[in-house]
């Protein structure tokens, strides 16, 4: 029997998100900001299946089911918040977040 | 020498004077060697007496220990280490308790997984780390090195490599959790779709690379660290310190058909409005990120 208990994998989704959130709020690249949003989608993910293994029990999938789910969302995210960046790019010719504060040209 | 024309001027390592190295003598040559060989004979004693008597490290081994790492460090660095700064300084002995460090982590997760195979079972059985548990400590760290080194890496394509690992750790730890399809769908829409959206978005646009500081000027990498301690510090505290209901049993049955029964079933209706999402967002991406083409624009794409 493994000592490795629902805390550990807890813990490892708080440095997850914590880092997540790092990015996001320091980087000054689009992108970088949406690789930070995908650590902070991956640090609910890993909570939602440790969940669903420790603590839902066996036979049951909720968690499972909701981290697809997550996943899924994910993906359109990233398909529409990249589009967006590269359209900010063709806009201003940079994608850095402080200069980039206007909707029109 | 001072004369030669310097080809790419903009290039500091070539423009910089070269400086001569201080030739070694025999006498330094030989300490060294003398100092390497010491540290390992006293090295390999301690711990081969340790392993014969079957008795834990005292502070006195431990200590004699560092002291052979660092006199091998010393005797390492006359030749192969040349261009570190390491003298008789304090930065000898920082940079050989940090080697000291990694080796008695290799040594303590080496001892734990397979002490019990090259010990006597009379001797001691008790192993430290468990090679589950082992695994488990692998992913993890890939995982948060991942992520640390998605947060606080200068380039944005070192920031995309590493979140590479840091997808794929947690893949692992899917699989850790007996939760098989999500983790092969985590590497199939992550691995193979997100991470390469992001890393053709990356090559597509001009990257902020010209000035050093690369964190935005309200919220530097002194708050942020501040940020990523405080939060860690209370999810940690509120994961250690709540009392789940943890259940008895654990299950590592295959998951993937009883998931397709609950999209179907239970999940139906969420399930149709993600699909609608999916298309909704595609066709929404196509539409944003089509090249406009105008008459007036003059900049060659």
């Amino acid at each position: 029997m493994s000592s490795i208990g629902l805390p550990h994998f807890l813990i490892v989704g708080a440095i997850l998100f914590s880092l997540g959130m790092v990015t996001v709020v320091t980087r000054r690249n689009a992108v970088g900001i949406l690789m930070g949003v995908e650590l902070i989608l991956n640090a609910a993910n890993v909570n939602f299946i440790a969940f669903n293994h420790f603590v839902e029990g066996p036979g049951r999938l909720t968690g499972q089911v909701f981290s697809i789910f997550v996943i899924v969302l994910a993906a359109a995210e990233a398909a529409v918040g990249l589009a967006i960046v590269l359209a900010i790019y063709q806009t201003f010719r940079t994608i850095d977040v402080e200069e980039t504060d206007l909707l029109r040209q | 020498m001072a004369d030669v024309p310097e080809i790419r001027p903009s290039d500091p390592r070539r423009s910089a004077p070269r400086v001569r190295e201080p030739r070694r003598t025999i006498a330094e040559g030989l300490l060294r060697v003398g100092m390497m060989l010491a540290g390992l004979m006293v090295g390999v004693g301690v711990l081969g007496a340790r392993l014969l008597s079957g008795q834990p490290l005292g502070p006195i081994a431990l200590l004699a220990l560092y002291l052979a790492v660092t006199a091998f460090v010393f005797g390492l660095n006359g030749f192969a280490f040349r261009r570190l700064p390491l003298g008789w300084g304090p930065w000898l002995f920082l940079f050989s308790a940090a080697l000291f460090g990694v080796l008695f982590l290799l040594g303590y997760l080496v001892g734990g997984v397979a002490g019990p195979f090259v010990v006597d079972a009379a001797n001691r059985v008790i192993p430290y780390v468990k090679l589950a548990d082992a695994v488990f400590y692998l992913f993890a760290v890939m995982t948060c090195g991942g992520a640390g080194g998605c947060a606080f890496s200068r380039n944005i394509i070192y920031s995309a490599w590493s979140l590479l690992f840091a997808l794929l750790g947690a893949a692992g730890l899917y699989v850790f959790l007996g939760a098989d399809f999500p983790a092969v769908v985590q590497v199939l829409v992550y691995v193979g779709g997100v991470l390469v959206l992001i890393l053709f978005a990356i090559m597509l646009t001009k990257q902020i690379g010209e000035d050093p500081k690369l964190t935005n000027t309200h919220v530097g990498f002194p708050a942020g660290i501040a940020l990523a301690l405080v939060t860690v510090a209370t999810l940690a505290y509120t994961a250690i310190m709540a009392p789940w209901k943890v259940v008895a049993e654990r299950s590592w049955e295959p998951t993937a058909s009883r998931l397709g029964n609950a999209f179907l079933t239970d999940y139906l209706l969420p399930f149709e409005i993600a699909s609608v999402v999916l298309l909704a967002a595609l066709i929404g991406a196509v539409v944003i990120a089509r090249k406009e083409i105008k008459e007036t624009s003059d900049v060659a794409l």
